[in-house]
């Protein structure tokens, strides 16, 4: 019973924050709702049994990515430009074409994704995860770690600190 | 979830207030301690008007905080300039919930009365989410206060917390790696044996006495300064350099929660380092016994160990000058970091060899 | 408990409102919020089946998918701020030098 209670409620909050992100003009308070909306996913991520993964669902989104975006929008001051209106014929196409797929996708979903409830507890908690990740998924791990790095450099080389010229 | 009763719905509640209501009590007495505390290493007297010793200088001050004008500077956010205080609380006051402070004991009924809020099994965790929720409340009080001064002050102090917090984590790993377990309950319970010296001395087996956390109770101790902005890690409120940082703009009960939330952050995070090193509620050479005086005990222990460390922090904050801001970086990055992968590696290769 | 066919609706839902983030705003930090709207849809739909079906495999994989969102939410900025300090403006529609 609370659980349905909790799952509507934080359902609500993460689709409100995403539709405050998509229509306000102010890039910051985009961002600020779009950490709302990641906390209320974490809940879900809970509500889900795997709440390894909510915490790094608030560790990493929420608390290292949404913060390099206020950084980018505070530091490049944007919100003191005023964006200007997308083109009537841009926005009607966008939103008709965007809500007949959303629209079909729930009609779809609701008909044709019935499953019967999981039978049992899942254990999903940080020495399972941990040792499917050293032990089936190690060359996947090894290889982000890579990307990580070349993303540190790529963006050092982007914002134009990386290259010495002597 | 199985079994959940109005008695255990009433001993949370009891949990919750107990420990909020601690929690909302130390700004209180750590204003008094500062101010007292800062005159003694400073060689002078300190407020000794109000009340014996100056003891109702809080009361005074929570006075004045009350009756001051809440100012909303001109071309702010209103929205974002009265949420700040919020953002900047809330992490606070709720990282306390995963933290035991006392002995789990049973009630005459046999209902077991563990001493936490929330004993989750993913409890560390929650601590560092939390953490990182915490650089919002003063990014968005720098930038909603629509002055220059206020917005550096919060990017540095954000960008100084979110580089420390990665040696906070990652020195707290070594001791969760050495526990096996993310619930921090079972890291105390690690910690309540005793390592025997020479067959003679009996040390208790908390894990700032084992050689291979020394680094990360370095690490971590410096990192927690780092986190709560106090010296000589505070650029963010560097007076006399950016004003007052990001809380230049705030008056009245506002800044009383920023006030506020500073206290609570130091509060709890002395109250890890407690959990994490120093051995969380177990009382030294003592065996506790299960029962009301032995949670009592325990939890009046817990108490000592977690205001001993904010002592500290009020000491080393009179005593240390304050680190330039790009020295503070580069050893966020350069030192600490190194030194927790290293404290990693040293557990690991303890643990390899059973000597843990 | 909730059935998983809920948390599919949600995900839709999520991903449609991201969709719609990026086909009508102009302003390039709002698109790159969508679309990290969108992949934390996806991660929820991951960890739906992942709990449905009892298997560890979608919990890896929205781990990784974490972990390479915020390689690319790092690169992205920084693409970002370059444009901004040729442009003057971080409006998408002002990056058409390639226009035919």
């Amino acid at each position: 019973m609370i659980t349905y209670a909790v799952f509507f409620f934080f359902a609500a909050i993460a689709v409100i924050f995403a539709l405050v992100v998509i229509l306000h003009r102010n890039p910051v308070v985009g961002a600020l709702s779009l950490v709302a909306s990641f906390f209320a996913l974490a809940v879900m991520y809970v509500l889900l049994e795997a709440p390894f993964l909510a915490a790094l669902q608030v560790i990493v989104y929420a608390g290292a990515i949404m913060v390099l975006f206020l950084f980018v929008i505070m530091l490049l001051n944007l919100q003191r430009q005023p964006e200007e209106p997308t083109r009537p014929i841009q926005q009607f196409l966008g939103y008709v074409g965007s809500s007949a797929f959303g629209i079909g996708l729930v009609y779809y979903l609701s008909k044709y994704a019935v499953m019967e409830l999981p039978s049992g507890p899942f254990l999903a908690d940080a020495r399972a995860i941990g040792v499917k990740l050293f032990e089936v998924y190690i060359f996947p791990f090894e290889a982000v770690s890579i990307l990580l790095l070349a993303a540190i450099v790529g963006a050092l080389v982007l914002s134009g600190r990386g290259v010495q010229t002597s | 979830m199985a079994g959940i009763d109005k008695v255990d719905v009433a001993l949370s509640i009891l949990k919750i207030a107990i420990v909020v209501g601690a929690l909302l009590n130390v700004t209180p007495i750590m204003v008094w301690v500062e101010r007292r505390g800062s005159a003694l290493i400073q060689d002078r007297v300190g407020p000794n008007r109000v009340g014996p010793f100056g003891l109702f200088q809080s009361l005074a001050d929570a006075a004045k905080f009350f009756l001051k004008e809440d100012i909303v500077p001109a071309g702010a956010n209103k929205w974002l300039y009265s949420l700040a205080p919020m953002f900047g609380l809330i992490p606070a006051l709720t990282t306390i919930a995963v933290v035991p402070w006392g002995r789990p004991f049973r009630l005459p009924s046999g209902r077991l009365f563990e001493p936490i809020v929330a004993d989750l099994n993913v409890g560390i965790l929650l601590i560092f989410a939390l953490a990182s929720l915490s650089v919002y409340g003063i990014v968005t009080a720098g930038w909603a206060s629509n002055n220059k001064f206020s917005l550096f002050g919060g990017i540095r102090s954000s960008a100084q917390m979110i580089s420390y917090e990665l040696a906070l984590t990652l020195s707290a790993i070594s001791v969760l790696m050495a526990a096996g377990s993310l619930r921090l309950t079972d890291v105390v319970w690690k910690q309540t044996g005793y390592f025997v010296l020479f067959d003679k001395i009996k040390l208790p087996a908390w894990n700032v006495f084992s050689p291979s956390m020394w680094l990360a109770f370095i690490v971590f101790s410096v990192a927690a300064f780092a986190e709560t902005n106090r010296l000589p890690f505070d650029f963010a409120e560097a007076e006399a350099e950016l004003v007052a940082g990001y809380h230049t703009e705030y008056s009245s009960m506002k800044f009383a929660l920023f006030f506020m939330s500073e206290y609570i952050a130091m509060a709890t995070i002395s109250a890890l380092i407690t959990t994490l090193f120093l051995g969380g509620w177990d009382i030294p050479w003592v065996n506790e016994p299960a029962t009301f005086w032995g949670f009592l005990a325990s939890a009046i222990v817990f108490t000592i160990k977690v205001s001993v460390l904010m002592f500290i922090f009020v000491w080393v904050r009179w005593t240390i000058p304050r680190l330039k801001y790009d020295i503070l970086m580069r050893m966020g990055w350069k030192v600490f970091l190194p030194l927790a992968f290293v404290n990693i590696l040293l557990v690991a290769w303890f643990i390899a060899e059973r000597w843990i | 408990m909730i059935p998983t066919q809920w948390f599919l609706i949600l995900s839709a839902i999520l991903f449609t409102i991201g969709v719609c983030g990026v086909l009508t705003r102009k302003n390039g930090i709002t698109i790159f919020m969508s679309i990290e709207l969108m992949v934390n849809a996806v991660n929820l739909t991951f960890l739906a089946y992942a709990r449905q079906f009892h298997q560890l495999h979608g919990l890896i994989f929205v781990f990784f998918v974490m972990a390479i969102a915020a390689a690319e939410a790092a690169v992205g900025l920084a693409i970002f701020i370059s444009l901004f300090h040729h442009r003057e403006t971080i409006d998408v529609d002002e990056a058409n030098l390639m226009r035919w």
